[in-house]
């Protein structure tokens, strides 16, 4: 199946039980995998087939054809505030559905160490 | 968003509220500063204010529902319980009382489930994703069925009637048994749940003597905190039947001929008959093809259909199941569109076995979960938006082409692009009516409202009710269900003012409202 790969559910569970932890233990940001918790919380629009990803390639000149991973212009800063805030066809996540430690790992992540 | 009370609170009394509330849900929890606020808005509403909730709190068990619902009843303060709040189009996660504390369930993402006998039991917060991703996980031999949004929730869907696109796809009828915390905090189970420990509970809808699980979907009274949902076994095989009907008045003999196969059971599957912008309001934007106001012209349309390769109309059905049976099934199918069509028929086949990579369009016949239509939002380029129209009409080809002409005048009319659809159930037509709109476009946003109160009068006065609604125009569409001076309303609001005295729960839904607030109907 397109989505069932192994290795993408492993990292779903990871997510889960890191996100939970969190949640449960006020653990610190670092302690988080940004990459897991990303697919978890974001892949279904910014991975695949996945609604941000058909959006955003529509841009000219963009080499990362919409995967906000492979891009290199995300800062930290940036993405927790288009995730609380929304853009354009993205709605905002409250705190529930990605907590701010989770929200902060997820942000290291995408901006590779940005601020 | 700054804080917005609910009609008759202080916002001391709110305060005290939440400062309970976070004694029962830990602080982190309650959520009440300005951006946590604008994180439960509309986002794809025309008027974003307009709902604006007070705070938002989010409990982990069944026993924190408990517990705040009773606290809510103890300071009066309206709550609007949401599963992930991904009802876009029809409001999101905002309440339809402004100031109301939105109940967030997203965090219940328990999920059990009876591989003999093809039940999960899950709460609200499990998303499609999540069932999906928890099926594949432990090789469990089914398949979910999806809604055309599948970021929301499992149960949330179906407790809206959301529908999916499989044999399984008419969300709400496959759930069975529903644990639910009733506005004054006492925990029920339907059906056999009513029995303590009965292995039965989601296996058979009924129970004994009256059976509630209905009142629980579209309503507001009760906090539905988990609910067994069938799955379909995963199919020996799988046959797609796809055509496209090249013109506009097509519609009419392709409805009469799936109108039949659905009453005779030929065809298990809810099939959509859309027209021609479903496609390209996903994968391009309106610039591409045309920069004027007004509906796009019948040569715009054209070039539309012609860079797709698609009719006025698309047809997709699918069979699952047994590969010998459902060949057969075929046949029969095909026999029937060949009498009306000289059109191409394309026949895809999958069965167990072979590797299951659909094309995007093709992945939620499949089950899997998907997010991309929701990319038509985004079709005027700004800040999207969208909502729907939906009303059900008799299943016959007259009806619906009345219909769509009718809409489509209206559509003209209003200057929108058409963007409707037919989803054919056993006995009745769903006619989804998506209007797209830019909110960075003052000039075409005030239109919309417009639009959207003539689409209605339309239907109505044709006795034709809409199945489900945003929260702007659930009094309006409430009131269209006008039989004796509106004796269903009456009813429902004794059943909400005797299950809800303090009139706490979702104020407002479907048109509902309980004695406290029942000035506040639009």
């Amino acid at each position: 199946m397109t989505r069932g790969n192994i290795l993408r559910k492993l990292s779903v569970l990871a997510a889960l039980l890191s996100g939970l932890a969190a949640a449960g233990q006020g653990q610190a940001a670092e302690a988080l995998d940004g990459k897991a918790l990303f697919q978890a919380r974001c892949g279904m629009c910014h991975q695949t087939i996945g609604m941000a990803v058909g959006i955003l390639s529509r841009r000219p000149n963009d080499p990362s054809k919409g995967f906000l991973e492979e891009r290199t212009d995300l800062s930290a800063t940036l993405v927790r505030t288009v995730v609380r805030t929304g853009i354009a066809n993205m709605p905002r996540m409250p705190r529930p559905e990605v907590s701010d430690p989770e929200l902060a790992a997820i942000a290291g992540y995408l901006s590779k160490g940005k601020p | 968003m700054k804080l917005t009370l609910p009609p008759g609170l202080s916002a001391a009394q709110l305060d005290r509220a939440l400062k309970d509330f976070a004694g029962v849900v830990g602080q982190e929890w309650v959520l009440a500063t300005d951006l946590d606020r604008d994180t439960y808005l509309d986002h794809f509403a025309v008027d974003e204010s307009g709902h604006a909730p007070s705070a938002a709190v989010a409990p982990l068990t069944a026993e924190q529902v408990q517990e705040v619902v009773r606290l809510a009843n103890r300071h009066k303060v309206p709550l609007w319980p949401i599963s992930r709040g991904k009802n876009f189009g029809y409001g999101g996660a905002a309440p339809v009382l402004k100031g109301s504390v939105v109940l967030d369930l997203s965090r219940m993402k328990k999920i059990e489930f009876d591989a003999e006998n093809g039940v999960a039991v899950v709460e609200p917060g499990v998303g499609f994703y999540d069932l999906y991703d928890y099926i594949q996980q432990n090789k469990l031999p089914y398949w979910t069925s999806v809604p055309g949004n599948s970021w929301g929730s499992v149960l949330g869907n179906a407790l809206d009637r959301g529908v999916g696109y499989t044999t399984y796809g008419e969300h709400t009828s496959k759930l069975c048994g529903m644990e639910v915390v009733l506005p004054t905090g006492e925990l029920m189970r339907t059906g056999m749940g009513a029995m303590t420990g009965s292995p039965t509970w989601n296996l058979y809808r009924y129970g004994f003597g009256p059976s509630w699980e209905q009142m629980f979907v579209q309503s507001n009274y009760g906090v539905v905190t988990k609910a067994g949902v069938w799955l379909m076994p995963a199919p020996e095989s799988m046959l797609g039947i796809d055509l496209e009907l090249e013109n506009v008045d097509d519609l009419g003999w392709a409805v009469d001929v799936i109108a039949a196969q659905r009453r005779d059971g030929l065809l298990q599957q809810s099939p959509s008959i859309g027209s021609w912008l479903r496609g390209a309001a996903v994968l391009t934007t309106r610039k591409e093809w045309y920069d004027k106001p007004g509906a796009l012209p019948d040569d715009v349309i054209t070039a539309i259909r012609q860079r797709f390769g698609i009719g006025w109309w698309s047809i997709s059905l699918r069979l699952y199941g047994y590969e010998s049976v459902n060949e057969a099934q075929a046949g029969v199918i095909q026999k029937q569109f060949e009498k009306h069509t000289t059109q191409p028929i394309r026949i895809t086949r999958w069965k167990q076995g072979e590797p299951m990579n659909p094309a995007p369009g093709q992945a939620a016949f499949a089950g899997i979960p998907i997010t991309f239509p929701l990319a038509n939002a985004a079709w005027h380029g700004g800040r999207g938006g969208h909502i729907g129209y939906s009303p059900v009409l008799p299943a016959n080809g007259r009806a619906a082409m009345e219909q769509f002409r009718r809409t489509y005048d209206r559509y003209k009319e209003f200057g929108m692009d058409y963007h409707g659809s037919f989803a054919m159930g056993e006995r009745s037509i769903t006619n989804v009516n998506q209007v797209l709109f830019n909110k960075d476009d003052p000039e075409m946003m005030g239109r919309v409202e417009a639009f959207f109160r003539a689409l209605v009068a339309d239907a109505t006065e044709k006795r034709y009710g809409e199945y489900r609604t945003h929260i702007e125009y659930m009094d309006l569409v409430a009131a269209s269900y006008d039989f004796n001076g509106h004796a269903l309303r009456r009813v429902n609001e004794v059943v909400k003012d005797a299950l809800d005295p303090n009139g706490i729960l979702a104020p407002g839904k479907s048109g509902i409202w309980p004695k406290r607030y029942r000035s506040q109907r639009a």
